[in-house]
């Protein structure tokens, strides 16, 4: 907390007397431990008198168990209970100390009698037994264990079969595939584990037509038509088989245009404007002697589905935004400053370690982007087309952004699963190459998607109230990339899915019934995961839903704004000129007044802002409607380090009873009162739902679910916060990130050079 | 812009003034006369005026300034700008360009606050205008350079609370179990003859006798001895403060003052070692010795000695001026991170509050602790009201808030006077220094990490701000209570706490839950502390200043209340539920919400 060093762990610590060890670990209970498996699951391999390490300074802590790899996961079972650990969010396909082999970055094993230690990976030797496993997490955890007590062959075989498992040769080999396959003969195909299912609405998938009608419908996107051009995948392997194209287009026009785009992707409308302005995402157009025409061609059949005819504005992403691979290395040097370097040193330069990561940089970038699309849908009235070289990426995070500062339907839960379903999933990014599911191809590896919830994170931190959801469920998103049973996440492309699926049923001969493919459950079936009580930290409190609580004049406010005349304001913003701005410094220096002073006002008004700046100037001046248009606020003081993602389980950043959640927690208690009393305003009132009822929004599970996950059940005295809350609520640090030097050799130093020594079977050892 | 970013927290327009509500008609009869007057508050010029917003440019307006204020307000410009700020907030001002300039607004002003902004003006060039407009503001911003009154003096301002009422010191030592057994409360101070810059009343070990306080007195610098200042109610340690101990380069030593220290640690029976918070850096400290200071030596048996490495008050003001470079007038964007780590300024705030954090947990684990800095006015008071902060839950109420203030800073002598410069034209004075502006930030960085910790939000530490500047109040002026006492400020002046505590509601924290045992550890990492953006860039028109989360906050209560009324209106006109026939607004009983489950939502 305070700075007090931590002496530096020597590896005598580690052994633990031996008497507590006999204490805590009774035989008997050991040989009980059994790993708790899924449809579909096997071990592998497992080890006895696994101790796995808690505190970084002493065994004091340290859990004893039985460490085993079955084809889904690593997964740690013991009798002992965590220390000061009174909290944990339960996956119901996870145990507590469980990694699923998906979510390994880096497998390290140590013997540090000999000195030596090995980075492992599929199919490869080790010539030593190792003490120690180290598993490095794509999610932030660092997770070690110790064999000093274990039988040294069984622990190099499960050490060898977590690299070997982690890193599958072919898609099929995932998991899901296992699951989904036993999942698809058992009788009762959807229960897992006793899932009770939430009988709320569905999120649409988009991978039929009434998911697109119904969109087109609720945007008023007249002039515009779904296709099915593409059925069977025939003319581009990575669209969808359904997407929605400008009613001017017909379908042979689409054919023969789709030969000059990039993998045949043809222009995929994503949204329409009230006003009539859509928003378009296309791939670049192979043939430059085509080029013009064809741009030419696809302009006025956006115009003509426009219907005040409005302009066209074309945005290249490609080069107005960084690229993937800058966005994987700026994340790659995130994660080394979050988690991997010691507290303490990397203290001192945190602010500028954090810059030169680069990835709030990133993140400004990309909101900044949207913003200024919005701005052109909004603001000018006119239509966009997002264009990227594949349109799988860049488009994927600024359409969806777009869409959701827009469209306050997307800031529902709903509507946000639906977005990603349509703009992530069906447009095909590439979720398998971009997770680096097979660990294949580290060049493709990119946190895109992270990427996107940081930045929705941020909106979200600065309008709580707009959004249905809450942090909690962002990074639990985040976090289920790693589980790879979720069609969600596991594939390419909607082509890809469809036809591994297919022939994964073939070859394992299941029946494959009318459906004709095995379907992968989405991730937004949530009651896979969590209980019915845990999903209800999803649910914000804070939430104005449509038509939602507006005590202070008791209009309901309506999601069509009022247009005005942007022009008509003083009120001057500062530049969002590329950040460029000592530039249009109206603040000279004292002495240089005169020269600096433009003599006429309104040509310096106009010379100190474009339009857009303007229309954002003009929009931050107003409260903000909440269920109307959003804009972030991008001063570079703005945006934040996603705290809860990056240092939940960092344990020297945990703020013990303290953080968010503990407001977050007051004014749960106050929405489950408001709750109540709408319950019983509704007896009187003979079943009609109150109009203002901020749980009659959609995406509310169950009439008779209360919505929040704290509950005041004394409404007169409402309790203080609970102690187990803390910064990091619902993760725990408890076990999750244990840092260690190894050899004398700082931790860090040890894992940037690590790829160097892939091959090496031993790093030269330093003597202890 | 200034519409935009003032209304909001600014200082004038935080309480409701009773002058604004002239009309529109009586505008021709005398510029801006609709604006707010405070009672005492009187209107010395007003003249055409531009203002060169660093924002939008040039604005066409007027101008008035009173004994109290400059207000500016646009005549052509729609939106209409507006801002309005008390001259007290002026730290210097100057002329800029001339007659051999060039361009139409070569007539200039020029006016630095102490708020973290500018302000610059242009002026016409006929009637000599701007020398005018200078002298009044240069007289008035700094009435004690020209044997003028500050305004608090002239102030008419009647509140319903009488703020000076709120710390009674016997009333707190008596709240902290004082005297007792190993303390007692001594009058020695009464006439300010022991210790000029020390509060009259003083808390000290029970068996010192008061002819060993005038020892101790003559080797601690300026006669500031080792006195109580909290005490653990169950484990009886406590927190005492003092100056530096005269030890000099000779190493003199004191037998008293060891003797004296000893007395504290004893006190406490369950105390083997007191443990001696120096908050310099231990160099610092060394080089005191030069100047007849310095720090306790091995001689001092039964204590330790750490150093918190906490910078003086000519560092902190540096690295203030250098965070003022890079938010006003524009946010540095190209390297915000890393210029904002080039100012150190969250650094020392780290380093404070984690001093902070040290003397709370030794405290609380049951011993006693000593702190000092030299003087024992600036850090210490840090320190010593922010582990109290943490250690004390009533010091987190919005009384008990005042209450610290006033025993740990007013009372104790930090010199608001020096530090702030009120009335002063001295702008470049090296006593000045944002010590105080510090420790707020330190107490709006534990509100952050603990938002249900404190009973009082934003705009009270805003408010405190503000007025430390505005010399509206006598409560932050002089140097110490000896000094306020001679002016006789109690009488001839309001206290800000009377504007608070007639209006309580606006400075409550709506999230605030009551823990009255709680010992509060704030993480004093980078990874948590964050520029305090309400305050530092509060007058960048980009900056949205309410607070969301606790706005929404106040919205669903205000609906809670709503259906509360709906309810009982619907009970009392008797019509029976339909499904059941429960009465009370508690929340449904399981049984209740199955009987629901057809009712659509």
């Amino acid at each position: 907390m305070f700075s007090v060093k931590p002496l530096k762990p020597t590896f005598k610590s580690y052994l633990p007397p031996l008497q507590t060890e006999l204490t805590k670990t009774p035989q008997p209970t050991i040989n009980k431990l059994e790993a708790k498996l899924l449809p579909g699951e096997i071990v592998v391999n497992e080890v006895n008198f696994v101790r796995k390490c808690i505190g970084a300074e002493s065994s004091r802590d340290d859990l004893w168990g039985k460490l085993i790899c079955t084809n889904f996961k690593i997964s740690f079972v013991t009798h002992d209970a965590l220390p000061q650990q009174k909290f944990q969010y339960a996956n119901r396909l996870l145990g507590e100390h469980d990694v699923p082999l998906a979510c390994v970055e880096q497998v390290v094993t140590v013997n540090d009698a000999k000195g030596k230690q090995k980075v492992l990976g599929s199919n490869q030797k080790l010539k030593f037994n190792p003490t120690e496993l180290i598993v490095y997490c794509k999610d932030f955890r660092i997770v070690r264990f110790r064999f000093d007590e274990a039988g040294p062959e069984s622990a190099k075989k499960v050490c060898l079969a977590i690299a070997h498992y982690s890193q599958p040769a072919d898609l099929q080999l995932l998991f899901g595939f296992e699951y989904v396959g036993k999942r698809h003969c058992a009788p009762s195909g959807d229960q897992v584990n006793g899932a009770d299912r939430a009988g709320g609405p569905q999120t649409p998938l988009f991978d039929r037509t009434c998911d697109w009608d119904r969109e087109i419908k609720r945007t008023g996107a007249s002039e515009w038509r779904v296709c099915s051009v593409n059925e069977g995948f025939s003319v581009s392997p990575s669209l969808p088989e359904y997407f929605v194209v400008p009613v001017s287009l017909a379908d042979q026009d689409l054919k023969q245009y789709s030969g000059f785009f990039t993998a045949q992707r043809i222009p995929l409308w994503c949204w329409n404007h009230h006003n009539g302005s859509a928003l378009v995402r296309m791939a670049s157009i192979r043939d430059p002697a085509q080029q013009r025409k064809l741009d030419q061609r696809i302009c006025n059949a956006v115009t003509r589905s426009h219907p005040k005819r409005g302009d066209v504005l074309k945005s290249d992403l490609d080069k107005s935004l960084p690229s993937i691979q800058d966005v994987q290395a700026a994340f790659v040097r995130l994660r080394h400053i979050c988690v991997i370097e010691p507290f303490e040193e990397s203290e001192e330069k945190w602010l500028s370690s954090m810059e030169s990561s680069r990835w709030l940089e990133y993140v400004r970038a990309f909101l900044k982007h949207s913003a200024e699309v919005v701005y052109m849908l909004e603001g000018k009235q006119a239509s966009v087309i997002l264009q990227e070289e594949e349109d799988r990426d860049l488009s994927c995070v600024v359409s969806s952004l777009v869409q959701i500062m827009l469209d306050p339907h997307f800031r529902s839960l709903q509507g946000f699963q639906s977005l990603v379903q349509k703009e992530w999933v069906m447009a095909g990014h590439r979720f398998l190459d971009r997770c680096n599911h097979l660990k294949r191809n580290d060049k493709e590896e990119a946190p895109l998607f992270l990427l996107f919830l940081d930045c929705v994170w941020q909106l979200m931190n600065q309008y709580p109230a707009a959004f249905e959801f809450t942090e909690t469920y962002l990074t639990v998103l985040s976090d289920s990339m790693w589980v790879p049973v979720f069609s969600t996440f596991l594939f390419n492309c909607a082509r890809q899915h469809t036809e591994h699926s297919r022939d994964f049923a073939r070859s394992k001969n299941i029946p494959l019934g009318r459906d004709k493919a095995l379907r992968f459950p989405p991730v937004w079936d949530w009651s896979q995961q969590f209980t019915l009580k845990d999903q209800a930290l999803f649910n914000s409190p804070l939430y104005v839903g449509k038509g939602g609580p507006c005590v202070q004049n008791g209009a309901v406010k309506s999601f069509k704004r009022t247009k005005k005349n942007y022009s008509s304001t003083l009120r001057g913003m500062p530049s969002l000129r590329n950040g460029l701005l000592g530039e249009h410094d109206y603040f000279p220096r004292r002495s240089s007044l005169v020269l600096r002073l433009r003599p006429d006002f309104s040509q310096l008004r106009e010379a100190a802002e474009s339009p857009s700046e303007r229309f954002f100037g003009d929009w931050l001046s107003r409260p903000p409607d909440l269920q109307g248009l959003l804009l972030p606020q991008l001063l570079p003081s703005h945006l934040k380090l996603w705290r809860l993602y990056f240092l939940r389980w960092v344990p020297e950043a945990q703020i013990s009873r303290g953080g968010p959640i503990t407001a977050f927690h007051k004014l749960s208690l106050l929405a489950d009162e408001i709750e109540t009393l709408q319950r019983q305003l509704r007896q009187y009132k003979g079943g009609a739902p109150p109009s203002s009822a901020p749980a009659s929004a959609p995406g509310t599970p169950q009439p008779e679910q209360r919505r929040m996950y704290f509950k005041a059940d004394t409404p007169r005295d409402p309790p203080s916060p609970p102690d187990y809350l803390s910064s990091s609520f619902p993760f725990s640090p408890v076990g999750n990130l244990c840092r260690r030097s190894i050899l004398g050799t700082p931790l860090s130093k040890f894992l940037s050079g690590a790829k160097i020594w892939l091959s090496t079977e031993t790093l030269a050892s330093e003597t202890l | 812009m200034a519409s935009a970013s003032i209304p909001a927290y600014s200082s004038n327009a935080l309480e409701n003034s009773s002058t604004k509500n002239a009309s529109r008609e009586s505008l021709k009869m005398e510029p801006l006369s609709d604006m707010p007057l405070l009672p005492g508050e009187e209107r010395v010029i007003d003249k055409d005026i531009i203002y060169i917003c660093p924002f939008s440019g040039a604005v066409k307006g007027k101008v008035v300034i009173t004994n109290y204020r400059l207000y500016f307000r646009s005549v052509e410009a729609e939106p209409v700008v507006t801002f309005d700020v008390p001259l007290g907030t002026i730290s210097r001002v100057e002329k800029m360009g001339g007659a051999s300039s060039r361009g139409e607004n070569s007539y200039g002003l020029d006016i630095t606050c102490k708020d973290m902004r500018n302000l610059r003006f242009a002026l016409k060039q006929e009637g000599h205008s701007r020398r005018d407009i200078f002298d009044i503001l240069f007289r008035h911003a700094f009435p004690l350079s020209h044997g003028l009154q500050l305004f608090a003096f002239l102030s008419q301002e009647k509140f319903e609370e009488n703020g000076w009422n709120v710390y009674n010191p016997m009333q707190e030592f008596r709240r902290q179990g004082l005297p007792n057994d190993s303390w007692r409360i001594t009058f020695l101070n009464e006439n300010y003859e022991l210790c000029d810059t020390y509060p009259a009343l003083l808390a000290v070990p029970f068996k010192a006798s008061d002819e060993d306080l005038r020892k101790v007195a003559t080797f601690r610098s300026r006669g500031r001895i080792p006195v109580l200042s909290w005490i653990h109610p169950e484990k009886q340690a406590v927190i005492t403060r003092c100056s530096q101990p005269l030890v000099g380069m000779s190493g003199k030593r004191n037998r008293d003052d060891e003797r004296y220290l000893d007395l504290i640690r004893e006190a406490n029976g369950g105390t083997s070692k007191l443990t001696i918070f120096d908050a310099r850096p231990n160099v610092n400290a060394v080089a005191n010795k030069a100047t007849g200071g310095g720090y306790e030596g091995e001689d001092y048996q039964n204590a330790e000695l750490v150093f918190l490495d906490i910078h003086n008050i000519h560092v902190m003001r540096e690295s203030l001026k250098k965070l003022k470079d890079i938010v006003y007038p524009h946010v540095e964007e190209a390297h915000w991170l890393s210029s904002l780590e080039s100012t150190h300024w969250l650094e020392h705030v780290k380093l404070v509050l984690a001093g902070a954090i040290q003397v709370a947990d030794k405290v609380s684990s049951g011993q006693s602790v000593l702190v000092h800095c030299s003087d024992g006015w600036d850090r210490t008071a840090q320190l010593t009201s922010l582990s109290m902060l943490m250690l004390d839950s009533f010091y987190r109420t919005l009384h008990g808030f005042q209450v610290l203030l006033q025993k740990e800073w007013l009372g104790f002598g930090h010199k608001f006077g020096s530090r702030i410069g009120h009335g002063d034209k001295n702008h470049a004075d090296a006593d000045r220094s944002p010590i105080f502006l510090q420790f707020i930030d330190c107490v709006w960085q534990m509100t952050k990490q603990f938002p249900t910790a404190f009973e009082f939000n934003d705009r009270l530490l805003l408010t405190v701000l503000d007025h430390l500047y505005s010399c509206r109040f006598g409560t932050f002026l002089y140097n110490c209570e000896s000094a306020r006492d001679a002016n006789e400020v109690k009488t001839k002046t309001v206290s800000l706490w009377s504007l608070v505590n007639s209006d309580r509601s606006s400075y409550i924290n709506p999230f605030y839950t009551m823990e009255s045992s709680r010992v509060l550890y704030p993480v004093a990492s980078m990874r948590h502390l964050e520029l305090w953006v309400g305050y530092y860039i509060r007058w960048n028109p980009r900056i949205r200043h309410q607070s969301p989360v606790e706005q929404r906050y106040r919205e669903l209560l205000a609906l809670k209340d709503q259906y509360l009324k709906k309810l009982e209106e619907l009970q009392l006109s008797g019509s029976a539920p339909r499904l059941s026939n429960s009465t009370a607004p508690s929340p449904a009983s399981p049984t209740q919400r199955v009987t629901h489950m057809h009712t659509p939502f």
